[in-house]
């Protein structure tokens, strides 16, 4: 056994986020590391790695007991962690992000030739390869995550962490990373893939463990289980399917035509994009993220100015219109960046709360206390989400509870048009069953959603008809009963549409 | 319980920074060569020691006071007012003169006065912020730069055009304004004035407005995260212009107080010397903008000065020290950012790890 994991147990006071858990690693084998947020994945392997200490438990390493203090511990001792926010310099190369820490030198200067050299080799070696000169600022994320996984491999590391390796990639990169993944454990390379969706696992791992609660509810072999068990194993229940229903689609309430951005660049941000969402209807937007979808957010919204084109909502036009004035019209809001247009971090969860609604608690301008405490309380209770009080500041949130609160917070405005963009990016399966039941059953009563994903299973669940964004133009559209994960991946990469 | 332990550690940086200073004030007090429990005694009693210094004091930390909160306020919404000196000086002289020229029974020149003070001052820091919103010029440099042009202006025309030429002293200020609207004091031979009434009241309703109206909550969530603000409905040109034009009201409302109830003209340099705008911004990076905070810094700064006058007077330990003290309270709240950075990497290394 290569590494084994003893009865780690790890207390922060009285919460215990991981509690005797046992965890084991073979030479050359894939091993996912599955659970809910806060199952105490994520602190598991920040033990492995150096960065926390466990309150009690040993880890041995080929038979040896070892304990990190640092990374850099963990590094000496060829142990290397991805993590989930690349930690990459955006203006500097490729090669040089591969090499920092362990530069080739020439006499006292950095030798950068030789790095460059070096980036090349390795990513032959290891079948990914890259372009040593390219900035880093102007890959995609697909290559940066190459680029994390080669710079590790450059300091010499044989167990290599990936923590949520497929979160920001597309469908196409995702495939290309597991085959990689492959490649380099029949090379010999060990893997611990911390995720949460299930598909990726079952497909590349060997070993899958799961969390539940800081405990260890069962480590199995991939060719032994399915998807299914795996949840019941990971939530502790079965989960429930949920049911589309048939709606009529009715009247128009969002009617976007002719919208165009042009932005700094050469080509527009958005060009001549079209498109409307009827009630009861969700209509998914699918695309790589940075091709326009978030500008028609923002149009829509108000929030960014047009060029061209004109924006109605609900038979008005409020093209150029005040957001006040668009979100008073009938739009709530569930922005793609929580942390940039969420939330404000130092603000209290009641604060967070608040925004947008504060016009329903006030009375003569004054807020009611009590009102909009009750509200957020029963959106608290509601969601399961989980904070101290209702006083925490939204900064000590998880990112999957915060992001609940906001879907709470917009669903609460009502209105009969909703924004939802990337609404379950980050939260475990058990929200995510809750804020998809939420959007469904606002569909049901009559609700025109437009649904931004770079999840195609998510896109493919909930919406009635699909349109496909590449480089600011809608490139197609597919009603999503005959639409496939293939036909939108080819276009989503610029392809052609098939049939 | 959470609340009070909350309240206790917002209150232990503030605690930190003036023990800091003090200690620092008493290595200077002990190389000048004085006792320093005893230079300290007669500090204290410059500043709190009878009545009569405690309404002095008081009297110091009015304008201090009414700046720190129009500072508080922009600085919750994400702004820098620097500007507070010129509004403070414009607000002063728009007093002044409506106060001199206007006609009228003494309550009608008064009440007239002040508001033309708070309006002044209102309109020369919205000025700023219309620069920002119109043409994007920094609120910090314009804040700075107009207070140039605003005392420079005050100053030229008290010199020249507007000039008291009744009397033999050829100063540069205004003639006297009447005495039926002067503010009147609040204890027969003291100097503190109707002033700090405004002050306290102001710091009262300044909280309670932050904190409980819808104003004050999208003025808060403006400063904390601008583009969430925006993405809820508000507005920010507007919201600024609102937030700058009370935040320089309240540097007019210092200025038109100091004229009205204390100099009872417009006097060059009567304002600026004591750099009345800055102790009051001192005041409110002290508090953390706070406004209840923010008032009993300036009175704790204030105290420092009028202390420091008292212990000039009794002892041979020069003013300077006072200063020292002053100089180290500002370090040590600057260091705020950089203790809650301590704090952090302490709460990591604590978890295991020695990054």
């Amino acid at each position: 056994m290569l590494l084994q994991m003893n009865s780690i147990t790890k207390s922060y006071g009285s919460v215990t986020a991981n509690s005797g858990v046992h965890f084991t690693l073979r030479k050359g084998e894939i091993h996912a590391l599955v659970g809910e947020n806060g199952a105490g994945k994520t602190t598991l392997m920040r033990i492995l790695y150096g960065m926390e200490s466990p309150t009690s438990g040993e880890i041995k390493l080929e038979g040896k007991t070892v304990s990190f203090a640092s990374p850099t511990d963990a590094i000496q001792n060829k142990i290397g962690m991805v993590h989930q926010h690349f930690m990459l310099f955006p203006s500097f190369t490729i090669a040089e992000n591969i090499v920092i820490g362990r530069e080739p030198s020439k006499a006292i200067g950095f030798n950068r030739k030789a790095a460059a050299a070096e980036a090349e080799r390795l990513g032959k070696q290891y079948g990914m390869p890259v372009d040593p000169w390219q900035k880093i600022g102007e890959c995609s994320l697909g290559v940066q995550q190459r680029v994390e996984i080669l710079k590790v491999l450059h300091q010499g590391a044989e167990i290599i962490i990936l923590d949520e390796p497929t979160g920001v990639l597309t469908p196409l990169e995702v495939k290309e990373l597991l085959v990689a993944i492959k490649a380099l454990a029949r090379q010999g390379k060990s893997f611990i893939l911390i995720s949460h969706k299930l598909q990726e696992v079952m497909e590349v791992a060997d070993r899958i463990t799961v969390l539940r609660d800081g405990k260890v509810t069962g480590t199995v072999d991939a060719a032994d289980t399915d998807a299914e068990h795996l949840s019941r194993l990971m939530v502790g229940r079965d989960l429930i399917h949920i049911t589309r229903n048939d709606t009529v689609p009715g009247e128009p309430v969002l009617e976007v035509s002719n919208v165009s951005i042009r932005g700094d660049k050469t080509k527009p941000l958005l060009d001549d994009v079209s498109l409307r969402v009827n009630e009861g209807e969700i209509v998914g937007i699918a695309g790589i993220s940075g091709n326009g979808q978030s500008e028609l957010l923002q149009a829509i919204s108000g929030l960014m100015k047009l060029d061209g084109g004109a924006v109605k909502l609900r038979g008005t036009d409020v093209t150029g219109a005040p957001v006040q004035t668009i979100r008073d019209r009938g739009l709530a809001h569930i922005p793609e960046d929580r942390y940039q247009w969420g939330v404000a971090k130092d603000a209290t969860v009641t604060e967070n709360g608040l925004m947008g609604h504060a016009g329903k608690h006030q009375k003569y301008g004054i807020l009611r206390g009590s009102s909009i405490r009750g509200m957020v309380a029963e959106w608290v209770h509601r969601f399961g989400i989980k904070t101290g009080s209702l006083a925490t500041k939204a900064q000590y949130l998880s990112g999957g509870n915060l992001q609940k609160l906001i879907v709470a917070r917009e669903l609460a405005q009502n209105t009969p048009f909703l924004i939802a963009a990337e609404p379950t990016r980050g939260v475990d399966v058990g929200a995510m069953e809750i804020i998809h039941g939420e959007l469904l059953k606002k569909r049901e009563e009559r609700g025109a959603i437009l649904l931004v994903s770079s999840e195609l299973t998510e896109i493919l669940k909930l919406s009635d008809r699909i349109l496909v964004m590449f480089e600011g133009r809608i490139v197609g559209e597919l009603a999503a009963n005959a639409a496939t994960e293939e036909q939108i991946s080819l276009l989503m990469a610029g392809g052609k549409a098939v049939g | 319980m959470d609340k009070l332990v909350q309240y206790g550690r917002s209150l232990l940086q503030p605690l930190l920074a003036v023990i800091v200073g003090l200690a620092a004030g008493a290595i200077a007090i002990a190389i000048v060569g004085g006792s320093v429990i005893e230079t300290y005694a007669e500090m204290w009693k410059g500043a709190f020691g009878s009545f009569y210094f405690f309404t002095n004091t008081l009297s110091r930390a009015t304008p201090i006071i009414l700046i720190g909160l129009g500072v508080a306020l922009a600085f919750r919404a994400g702004f820098f007012n620097m500007g507070s000196e010129g509004q403070m000086v414009l607000g002063a002289l728009s007093a002044a003169l409506t106060a001199i020229y206007l006609p009228g029974p003494g309550w009608f020149k008064l009440t007239a006065a002040i508001i033309a003070g708070i309006i002044s001052g209102g309109i020369w820091s919205a000025l700023a912020g219309w620069l920002d919103a119109r043409f994007r010029m920094n609120l910090l440099i314009t804040t700075l730069l107009l207070n140039y042009i605003a005392t420079l202006f005050a100053g030229y025309l008290v010199s020249y055009p507007l000039m008291d030429r009744t009397g033999s002293a050829a100063m540069a200020q205004t003639v006297m304004i009447d005495q039926a609207a002067w503010l009147p004091k609040l204890f027969k031979g003291m100097s503190l004035h109707g002033g700090f009434i405004f002050a306290a009241v102001g710091a009262v309703l300044l909280f309670l407005f932050m904190r409980y109206t819808v104003k004050g909550y999208e003025i808060r969530m403006l400063g904390g995260n601008p583009l969430f603000a925006g993405y809820g409905g508000v507005q920010r040109g507007k919201l600024m212009m609102l937030s700058m034009f009370v935040s320089g009201g309240f540097a007019g409302l210092a200025g038109s107080v100091e004229v009205l109830g204390t100099q009872y003209r417009y006097l060059d340099g009567a304002l600026t010397t004591p750099g009345y705008a800055w102790s009051g911004i001192m005041a409110t990076l002290l508090a953390g903008s706070h406004p209840l905070g923010t008032a009993i810094a300036a009175v704790l700064l204030a105290a420092l000065q009028t202390g420091g006058m008292g212990m000039e007077r009794n002892t041979d330990v020069p003013l300077e020290v006072s200063s020292i003290i002053q100089a180290v309270l500002i370090l040590f709240v600057s260091a705020k950012l950089t203790y809650s950075f301590i704090k952090r990497k302490k709460a990591r290394s604590s978890d295991g790890a020695a990054i």
